[in-house]
């Protein structure tokens, strides 16, 4: 009895001082939170989750590559501690879902007849599979056959489909497939995703700054889905119904139909399928990941921030808007006329936005009335800076400030607010971008009864949209090219009664490949006009830095055309807590562009939050083109003419600022849907060789 | 209560029993299943360990320092072990030679430090001897169906104690001797779990 | 010298822990299911089990003998091995990190394996000397790690195949562990 129990504390004794010293002897730092987590797992290392040992587990849930849910022993409980030590809500951690990239379309004929085994894995070893297509599905089934839920069937085309309600995304799926197009995601993985070099990208989604995922909604479309449409465009996109209306639609650009026939009407298509659903007079709900219980508070209430605050929102953050005009929608409210984005249609859109439960406060302006002294003291977790560009460049001439002469967002601003505005009746517009066509269209529908556009180039370099040239051309604006205005002149009570400019003659190309004007001596020309409006370009009003009462500002960094320095894959700024998107960051710019910019800048404050390295998107695309997807040549099209987009005529237009585009009616979206050649949809028949532009 | 309690022992009787569902404490469970009655001598040992042990650890789950919670786990579950040894060795000899070391291997055999750690931690003493029971029943049930097949496949007969098979197959089943070999514990299993699977939770 | 072979050749093929004497079977399922986990695991059982061995043996020799407490030996070699598995890990973190991340992780792994108690129990019960100890934990080991590494290869080729539903993942794989069960029983003439 004694020895024994001499002995059991002897060697008790030994084996608890070796160890306590030597856990401070060997003491290597690593994440409080993986022993943390390690407590809480089962600490039996019965190896049973497929991880060495429970630490080994424990590191494998903090560094996020697997569920709280991991270890088999310690059951739900245990599940909901761990998700309670990686600040996942309890009872809510967001539950991945098997989702299949390559969402089928037309299937090419075979390259051989395979006899082997009925596997993906196996064809796969044989030449990648037995179709051309090199990305896509193999179509044997390997997932069907390891999901243990039966979530998973192939589809009519040879696809496997999911069904959401029976997948517990559980991996299995993930791991059978041999081409790693069917991954297990959570929503909030699904809406981060950013376009990479590898995936299977349609030219027009490639080049979409918000990155859309394009053939798969006009497929929807096609199919009648237009709920399904609007949701697959809510994945990348919150303001779907802004941007169907003013997207210059770059993607249709380098839309392949366009090659050899007219490219689709893809904005078109966005646009109706949006107006499908504000007119059925229902929302589609919009899902949302788990609450984070983080705060980011979202600075300007454009579209940069709308967006970064919509998927901030979505993936379960909580977000507020701090706004300085009177209402949300920036330049969308005050930059763009009533004519081509109605302010009803744009208030049902910001409300969509609002119900998921994001707050805004309208008429704070930052630096004025708080700072960022102010906000970290409120608790928020990061700062969204989407103040936009909204600093109007002045010409830099004499009598720009005589009675009757505005820079022009300060113009359309007074105009969409109500302002009273002093009207005159001949006005100059300055400028040739799409703030100047604004500004004269909207002088038009004002009542004046000319309107000149003086540019300094041709026609050709406008950078303003060809439509709005062209719609702007029927109303009747007279176009002054090539003209530099010298002076304002005004009379003795100031008021201003012609613009004087220079003719100018096209040089040789500048580094930007325009011509550059080059001024013709003693060509002064005299305009007879009682407004001037110069809108001649924008950038960010840096006034912020200087007036928050803290001076924490100063340390953001801005480049030298006033805008917020910020690492355009990452979105963020100088200071690391601070993002920033949209005209702020980029000057101005496009509406999708800001889309794009805030969705990017919203994985990043993720990231931040989380605490994890704040990266790029590995092999991201941004906007480049995957080389070998760019074709010359498409053979075998029958051309169609592309829908002609419904507007009202030119003589109802000028009285009023009613919309001047139309939505398309259901039937020609239907028709226009099916001149999509389902690009990345389809595995390319061998038959057919494609010539790759730049290979000649 | 009586509702918790009466869950907490079924669920190991077929929701969760060891080791088909969960699939852990092998070693024993293919080592010792050549017969019905080996099988079964091992999971009443096992199940007498896990019930103390889960009752133990229930009662000390205040004491017991989180860091050293584990060590404090195996001392306790190797003290039961201990006791099963020294009582079957005085009152179950033959059975004590034919399990061998793997009476002392029950200290390594997870379903304990398992339980211990997922419920007797977390759960009153009661619960606690309720999971230990239904797990520990679960568990001799498990071994003894595997036992039983074995044995039927292997030997031809069945027996419990005393010597005298209480069922035999006829003289003409020639006795399968792979499946009381090594090899035949593993497909066995096998088969076992893929049976389970069959059947599904309910 | 000769007898040390025949004991490490009977050790690694004919009594091979795992498919011969059932031992250490749960981390074999675990870690089965890819080759670069398996052969970590395969590693770290050789490091931790000549230790334990040794280990083993010096205490089993000279204290549970020397104080006649022989009955104390369950509870005092788990001790004596978790302590050791816990002290070689924190030791392998700090000063040799290479090691560490190679097979480190896998050690805790090990503490509640019964390879190890296992093979400590059957070196006591045999009655070997020390070297004859070390050699027999050495050779366990190997054969240990052999079985994991065949049935880990054996495993990444079913992924290939078409299995049905119910004998899925851990069925297959314990029909596929017998099958190399059967292939081992063929050694039995070796010596």
């Amino acid at each position: 009895m004694i020895p024994a129990l001499l002995f059991m504390l002897g060697i008790g004794a030994v084996c608890g001082i070796i160890l306590s010293l030597s856990s401070k002897v060997f003491y290597v730092y690593e994440d409080p939170r993986i022993a943390n987590v390690e407590n809480n797992l089962a600490g039996a290392n019965c190896g049973g989750c497929g991880y060495a040992g429970c630490s080994a587990a424990a590191e494998a849930i903090v560094t996020g590559k697997e569920l709280p849910s991991l270890c088999i022993i310690s059951g739900k409980e245990g599940a909901e501690k761990v998700a309670q030590i990686m600040g996942v809500d309890v009872c809510s951690a967001e539950s991945p879902l098997s989702y299949s990239m390559c969402e089928g379309g037309s299937r090419a004929a075979d390259k051989y007849h395979y006899m082997g085994i009925s596997s993906c894995r196996a064809m796969a070893v044989v030449f990648g599979g037995k179709r051309v297509c090199s990305v896509g599905c193999i179509g044997l089934g390997d997932c069907v056959k390891a999901c243990k839920f039966g979530a998973l069937q192939l589809g009519p085309k040879g696809y496997p489909v999911v069904d959401d309600d029976k997948c517990v995304g559980c991996g299995a799926c993930q791991q059978a497939c041999p081409k790693e197009i069917i991954e297990v995601k959570t929503l909030s993985e699904k809406l981060m995703k950013f376009n990479q070099k590898q995936d299977p990208l349609a030219p027009c989604a490639q080049t979409c700054p918000a990155e859309i995922n394009i053939p798969r909604y006009i497929n929807q479309i096609k199919e009648g889905r237009y709920k399904e449409a609007v949701q697959t465009i809510r994945m990348r996109n919150p303001l779907p119904l802004a941007c169907g209306r003013v997207c210059p639609h770059p993607c249709e650009s380098e839309c392949r139909r366009g090659i050899e026939d007219e490219p689709v009407s893809i904005n078109q298509l966005k646009r109706f399928a949006s107006d499908y659903e504000m007119d059925s007079g229902s929302r589609i709900p919009i899902k949302c990941a788990p609450d984070t219980g983080k705060k980011i508070a979202v600075i300007g209430g454009g579209p940069s921030g709308l967006s970064c605050a919509f998927f901030l929102r979505r993936i379960g953050h909580q977000v507020d808007i701090f706004e300085a005009m009177p209402k949300l929608g920036g330049m969308l409210r005050y930059g763009i006329p009533e004519y081509r984005l109605p302010k009803k249609v744009l208030d049902w859109e910001i409300q969509g936005i609002l119900d998921l439960g994001i707050k805004s406060f309208c008429h704070v302006k930052f630096g004025a009335d708080f700072g960022l002294g102010s906000l970290m003291a409120s608790g928020y977790n990061a700062v969204f800076l989407g103040v936009g560009a909204w600093k109007d460049y002045s010409l830099g001439i004499e009598g720009e400030n005589l009675d009757g002469c505005y820079t022009g967002i300060d113009f359309l601003q007074k105009m969409s607010s109500g302002k009273k505005v002093n009207l005159g009746k001949r006005a100059a517009v300055v400028g040739g971008g799409n703030t100047a066509v604004d500004c004269a269209r909207t002088l038009l529908r004002s009542g004046l009864e000319k309107v000149y556009m003086v540019y300094r180039r041709t026609r050709k370099e406008m950078p303003a949209n060809e439509v709005e040239i062209v719609a702007s051309e029927e109303e009747g604006i007279e176009f002054v090219f090539l003209a530099a205005p010298t002076r304002v002149i005004g009379d003795d009570s100031d008021k201003t009664t012609h613009i004087e400019y220079l003719k100018m003659q096209l040089g040789e190309p500048d580094a930007s490949g325009r011509r550059r004007p080059e001024p013709i001596e003693g060509s002064e020309t005299l305009l007879e006009v009682d407004m001037v409006i110069s809108a001649i370009g924008q950038s960010p009003d840096p006034s912020f830095k200087e007036q928050d009462p803290h001076k924490r500002m100063v340390e953001l960094e801005l480049t030298r055309w006033n805008t917020i320095d910020n690492d355009p894959a990452t979105m963020q700024a100088s200071i690391p807590y601070i993002f920033t998107a949209g005209d702020a960051a980029t000057g101005p710019s496009l509406v999708v562009e800001a889309i794009g910019g805030g969705r990017r800048a919203a994985r990043s404050i993720d990231l931040f939050l989380k605490g994890r390295p704040v990266e790029p998107v590995k092999d991201s695309l941004q906007q480049k083109r995957i080389r070998e997807s760019i074709f010359k040549k498409v053979d075998g099209i029958k051309k169609t003419p592309r829908a002609k987009m419904p507007e009202i005529q030119v003589d109802g237009r000028l009285d009023s600022f009613v919309e001047v585009d139309l939505v398309l009616p259901e039937d020609t979206a239907h028709e226009e849907a099916k001149r999509c050649l389902d690009c990345c949809r389809i595995c390319y028949n061998p038959d057919t060789d494609f010539p790759i532009a730049g290979n000649n | 209560m009586a509702q918790s309690l009466a869950k907490e022992f079924t669920k190991g009787l077929w929701a969760e029993i060891p080791p088909f569902r969960l699939v852990l404490g092998l070693c024993p469970t293919l080592a010792v299943t050549k017969t019905v009655e080996n099988g079964i001598g091992m999971g009443v040992a096992t199940a007498f360990v896990l019930v103390f042990s889960n009752l133990l650890v229930s009662m000390l789950r205040n004491l017991i320092p989180s860091k050293v919670r584990i060590a404090c786990y195996i001392v306790i579950i190797a003290t039961f072990v201990t006791i099963v040894e020294l009582l079957m060795q005085a009152f179950t000899y033959p059975l004590y030679l034919k399990l061998g070391i793997f009476i002392p291997l029950i200290v390594v055999n997870c379903i304990l430090l398992g339980r211990a750690e997922a419920f007797a931690s977390k759960n009153s003493p009661i619960l606690s001897l309720a999971d230990g029971l239904g797990m520990g029943i679960g568990y001799t049930l498990a071994l003894g169906a595997l036992g039983g097949v074995r044995e039927i496949i292997g030997h031809g007969t069945l027996t419990f104690w005393g010597g005298t098979p209480v069922f035999e197959m006829g003289a003409w089943f020639h006795p399968f001797a792979f499946m009381i070999q090594a090899p035949g514990a593993f497909v066995a299993l096998g088969l076992m779990l893929c049976f389970m699977n069959l059947m599904g939770k309910q | 010298m000769e007898d040390l072979f025949v004991l490490a050749i009977s050790c690694i093929f004919i009594n091979n822990i795992l498919l011969a004497q059932y031992l250490g079977n749960c981390p074999f399922l675990g870690t089965s299911k890819k080759m670069e986990t398996a052969i970590g695991m395969a590693m770290a059982v050789i490091f931790v089990l000549v230790m334990a061995g040794g280990l083993t043996w010096i205490v089993n020799e000279y204290l549970l003998k020397t104080l006649d407490v022989e009955y104390l030996q369950t509870v005092s070699f788990i001790l004596v091995i978790a302590s050791l598995v816990q002290f070689v890990e924190m030791f392998l973190k700090k000063s040799i990190p290479a090691l560490y991340s190679g097979l480190g992780i896998f050690l805790p792994l090990i503490t509640t394996n019964c390879a190890v108690m296992g093979v400590a129990l059957i070196n006591m019960k045999e009655g070997y000397s020390f070297l004859e100890a070390i050699v027999a934990s050495f050779a366990y080991a190997i054969g240990y790690g052999l079985a994991l590494i065949l049935f880990a290869g054996i495993r990444e080729r079913i992924l290939l195949a078409r299995v049905p539903k119910p004998l899925q993942d851990t069925s297959i794989g314990l029909i596929t562990a017998g099958i190399i069960a059967i292939t081992f029983m063929s050694f039995k003439g070796m010596v």
